[in-house]
């Protein structure tokens, strides 16, 4: 088979995650390493202690041969993420956030929870967060109908989440409110 | 699926069936040895994409996901493909340079391995692109092979497969059990009140969620009303609707 079963619907949260490590992020090296062409652009030059922007894979690479720490991006941190835990749960639309950052916290907090500050804190408020928002995108059902919904403010993962049960219920939707084909019509009388 | 591989591989700049969209792609295409951070005015076929310029394995990886996600089969990326192998090739052929070079430092190992690590990330994206688009076609091999319109989003090497394909299943379906029945029940083509057609066709009826890369010019809804769609926004929305702004690439399935 082409392309094995559980594949044909939808994407797996393993390819999301692949696509959000091509994201870069900060690193403070701890290895000097000459600038490299890679296939996805240029990298380096690592001189330590000075910081350099690389795609998170890599970062992660370098992290388990302990050969740099990572620095979170803004977001990640016990304020930021609280801040938007209240917006989250005092109103009714969804809170902006990075379009990938479950996959992100998720590897970063794999790898690196050393090079983040009070990292137990950041999981239960990104848990927090991803509740409040599930709750709001099952809401989101009610306003489901055959033509458009709009969804500002959600995340891939979240997307990705939703999206089987998202998609059926419009399929069935669009089938109810289809017109008639005109030659079906006729064949049938 | 080998040699399926190998006709896109070495078959970058053989391009007879070229669509529209792809003969735009080759006249904005870069040279071969492109620099690493290409920023080549390409401005009908990116246009406004977030700040920085995509590089072409994102450009990749975005039409990966929107075949992924799409009912419908996409124009085949051949060039972009073609490039991207060739740079995959330029890598592995120096990473095989540098390692038969023995005076290489442990320095210059760790550096081989992260370029490896990029090649493989790079060939599983390049190979699950193949593999989405080759299921379409095996889906779709008898509409494919019947529709003059979808034969230009195929490469050669994709249509010579949904014909052959196509052939070969009709042929086993007949030799196996259709032979054997009267002959009115022989046909693959029975159109039947309240069945599902015989030939498979992509449902462009099926919604899909859609990212809007740049200021889209407003679509009709199905419901008759229009909506603006926005740079940035996300909707879940039957696929014809969005089909025309996929082509031209300024929204994303995600």
């Amino acid at each position: 088979m082409a392309l094995p079963p559980p594949l044909r619907t939808s994407v797996t949260p393993a390819e999301l995650e692949l696509i959000a490590c091509e994201q870069l992020v900060d690193i403070i090296p701890l290895v000097a390493m000459e600038r490299t062409a890679f296939i996805s652009g240029a990298y380096g030059p690592l001189r330590p202690p000075a910081k350099c922007k690389v795609p998170i894979w890599m970062a992660t690479n370098l992290k388990l041969k302990k050969k740099c720490h990572i620095v979170p991006p803004d977001w990640l941190n016990v304020d930021f993420l609280q801040d938007r835990l209240t917006r989250e749960t005092s109103q009714p639309e969804f809170s902006e956030l990075p379009f990938r950052f479950a996959e992100v916290a998720k590897v970063i907090l794999d790898v690196a929870s050393d090079d983040i500050s009070n990292p137990e804190k950041v999981r239960s408020l990104l848990q927090d967060i991803r509740e409040a928002r599930q709750a709001k995108s099952r809401d989101g059902v009610s306003k489901l109908d055959h033509s458009e919904l709009s969804l500002p403010n959600l995340c891939a993962m979240e997307i990705n989440e939703i999206r089987p049960f998202f998609v059926r219920s419009m399929g069935v939707l669009t089938q109810l409110v289809r017109q008639p084909d005109p030659g079906r019509m006729d064949q049938m009388e | 699926m080998a040699d399926w591989l190998e006709g896109l591989d070495l078959e970058p700049n053989d391009r007879p069936r070229a669509g529209p969209s792809f003969v735009e792609r080759a006249r904005h295409a870069p040279d071969d040895d492109y620099p690493i951070a290409d920023d080549f005015g390409r401005p009908n076929l990116l246009g406004a994409v977030e700040e920085e310029e995509e590089t072409p394995f994102q450009q990749l990886t975005r039409h990966w996901m929107n075949e992924r996600q799409a009912p419908d089969i996409l124009p085949g990326q051949e060039m972009l493909l073609g490039r991207i192998l060739d740079h995959v090739r330029k890598q592995s052929d120096d990473v095989q340079l540098l390692r038969a070079d023995p005076d290489s430092s442990e320095d210059e190992h760790f550096r081989i391995m992260l370029v490896q690590t990029e090649i493989e990330r790079v060939k599983f994206v390049v190979r699950s692109y193949i593999r989405t688009r080759l299921y379409k076609i095996e889906k779709y091999a008898r509409w494919i092979s019947t529709t003059a319109e979808v034969h230009e989003k195929l490469s050669k090497a994709e249509l010579d497969h949904a014909r052959r394909y196509a052939r070969l299943t009709e042929y086993h379906f007949n030799q196996s059990v259709l032979q054997s029945l009267p002959p009115q029940q022989r046909s693959l083509e029975d159109d039947m009140a309240f069945m599902p057609p015989m030939i498979p066709e992509p449902d462009k009826l099926r919604p899909v969620f859609v990212h809007a890369r740049q200021e889209c010019p407003p679509v009709r809804l199905p419901d008759g009303t229009s909506i603006a769609m926005e740079k940035g926004r996300i909707s879940l929305t039957p696929y014809y609707i969005v089909e025309q702004l996929l082509l031209r690439g300024e929204v994303e399935l995600v």
